[in-house]
């Protein structure tokens, strides 16, 4: 087990690091020292990080530390570190977006909105996060830079595509990461990571100055080994935000007060038929929350399979689209697998794809009836736990799939209408497995809360791992 | 009139000499083979003949897809989501 300067607070969460800085218990530099040694010795084992930004997080460091000294009072993620998946503008870096085709790119200018807002709450930016190439994907692997791997196994994959931010904060790097999610990329390494994290409503967190794949499923959102660390990121990212077209201007709904209301009263079921769990982890999984919860009812989320479907060809043809220039002027340079996926999404009839977004609209009223009769949802996160890296296939239901495709199977009918979700960490040994806690539109709350209460109950948990 | 939203139904259709199922799925890999090579001149994307085989297994992958989609009836007054708002 490495040991650092920073002693426990290693494991700490972003709100205790926060509370010790405000107290005057440590020093924010002494917490940014201690991160990027940290770094230094256990991101080689990781491969997370793909740029460490040490002199600005020193210099952040130090003027919190001086407004501290100054008497002046400090706010909630006073000194916390985080890291972001680097499709975030970063001023003074390319936006690399997982590829080697953007490292051409000029440095950005600014920061991405979302780190504009956490850095204004307190938190200090330490690096941005490998990913999965234009985050076309869902393994965590990445061609360039080298697969990220899982804490809790160094061969095992972390999922993806925000495969980094998994790997920081499940190998107890960093306490918050920024992540994507357009079919799944947050719930997904979440899950195999074992940690929590958020992708709210389409529209609720700016995606300003950042690198997109699909505009009309892209979110953003935290990772966190706690409840509480989801719910102060979530809040100090809310608001609307003119630079993203996509973001709804509509009054920001802060969690983080009503984080310990338990969960009287909320009605919460289980969905069933395609959402029932296809190996005896993911059972386990949603069997444990579900029973925690006294949630006994199954419920039918109508035409699950083909709102996947229809998914997937808005994906392949709206991320072609965005690359089509690229794909005609440079396609050497792309991952073969992401090429080919995106060249063959440019052959897609357009005829198709506005038929699943017709879909799309037809489906999402179907959903939103259901929430007149539960309030949270729960579902699988994932089909199973972590694959090996560099695994081609897996086995579910006795039919064998392939896992690049297939790691989203329960993530991708969700965030195909935008609905909040907040992924759950079941610490299931040896590797855990996360449950989808599925809510209504603007109904974060509700997910944190459920979530915050299993948590209490020791039901879910981030398990630290071995490293 | 708005029509109920599911699955077509089957339209009635003269009897004819059926293909054999080989005969059916060689014409239609043919078709998405053509249908590469064909797009890829019409959006100017110079493929090297080595990624034919997995842009095909993907473009087939899509349409299977599509395919589940497709058959799904919407009445015509369905409005597409192109930007989705929650």
């Amino acid at each position: 087990m490495l040991e650092t300067a920073a002693g426990d607070f290693a494991w700490d969460s972003a709100a205790s690091i926060a509370a010790a800085i405000t107290a005057g218990r440590v020093s924010a530099t002494h917490i940014v020292e201690a991160t990027l040694a940290r770094i230094r010795e256990r991101d080689p084992l990781l491969n997370s990080f793909t740029a460490v930004t040490e002199r600005r997080a020193l210099a952040r460091a130090r003027a919190l530390d001086e407004a501290r000294a100054r008497g002046k009072k400090l706010p909630a993620l006073a000194g916390a570190p985080f890291a972001v998946k680097n499709l975030f503008d970063v001023a003074g870096l390319p936006t690399l977006a997982g590829s080697k085709i953007n490292h051409d790119q000029p440095p950005a200018t600014r920061d991405a909105a979302l780190i504009e807002r956490l850095e204004a709450a307190g938190a200090i930016l330490v690096g941005t996060l490998n990913m999965g190439e234009y985050a076309y994907d869902f393994t965590g692997e990445n061609i360039h830079d080298g697969p990220s791997r899982n804490p809790h196994d160094l061969d095992r994959m972390t999922g993806g595509s925000s495969g980094g931010s998994g790997a920081a904060v499940g190998g107890g790097l960093v306490p918050l990461a920024l992540g994507s999610d357009t079919n799944g990329s947050i719930r997904v390494p979440s899950s195999l990571c074992g940690i929590f994290g958020l992708k709210p409503t389409y529209g609720r967190l700016t995606r300003a100055r950042t690198f997109p794949f699909v505009s009309s499923l892209d979110h953003l959102g935290p990772f966190a080994r706690t409840t509480r660390d989801l719910a102060l990121a979530y809040d100090a990212m809310q608001g609307f935000d003119p630079d993203d077209p996509a973001c709804a201007d509509r009054a920001t709904g802060p969690v983080v007060p009503h984080l310990d209301k338990g969960i009287d009263g909320l009605r919460v079921a289980v969905a069933g038929g395609y959402f029932k769990g296809k190996t005896a982890e993911a059972v386990a999984a949603v069997d444990s929350v579900a029973s925690a919860l006294g949630a006994n009812r199954d419920i039918d989320i109508p035409q699950a399979e083909r709102a996947r479907s229809a998914a997937f060809i808005i994906t392949a043809s709206e991320g072609a689209s965005l690359h089509l220039d690229r794909l005609r002027t440079r396609a050497k340079d792309y991952d073969p697998a992401v090429r080919d996926r995106l060249i063959a999404g440019a052959m897609t009839p357009a005829s198709l794809t506005v038929k699943a977004q017709k879909f799309r609209r037809w489906y999402r009223e179907e959903i939103l009836i259901l929430f007149a009769e539960v309030d949270a949802i729960l579902a699988p996160a994932t089909p199973c736990t972590a694959p090996l890296i560099g695994q081609q296939t897996f086995m579910l239901d006795d039919v064998e799939l392939p896992v690049r495709a297939n790691l989203g199977l329960y993530t991708q009918p969700i965030s195909f209408i935008g609905l909040p979700v907040v992924a759950v960490p079941a610490p299931l040994a040896p590797l855990p497995i996360a449950v989808q806690i599925i809510a209504a539109p603007w109904r974060e709350d509700v997910a944190l809360r459920i979530a915050y209460a299993l948590e209490a109950k020791g039901v879910v948990a981030a398990p630290r791992p071995a490293l | 009139m708005k029509r109920k939203a599911g699955r077509k139904l089957k339209s009635a259709r003269a009897k004819r000499p059926r293909p054999t199922r080989a005969a059916a799925k060689a014409r239609r890999e043919d078709s998405i083979d053509a249908l590469v090579t064909a797009n890829a001149q019409a959006l100017g994307l110079a493929l090297d003949p080595a990624w034919h085989d997995s842009i095909a297994f993907n473009l087939r992958l899509i349409l299977r897809h599509a395919a589940l989609v497709d058959e799904f009836a919407l009445p015509d007054d369905a409005e597409p989501a192109p930007v989705f708002h929650a």
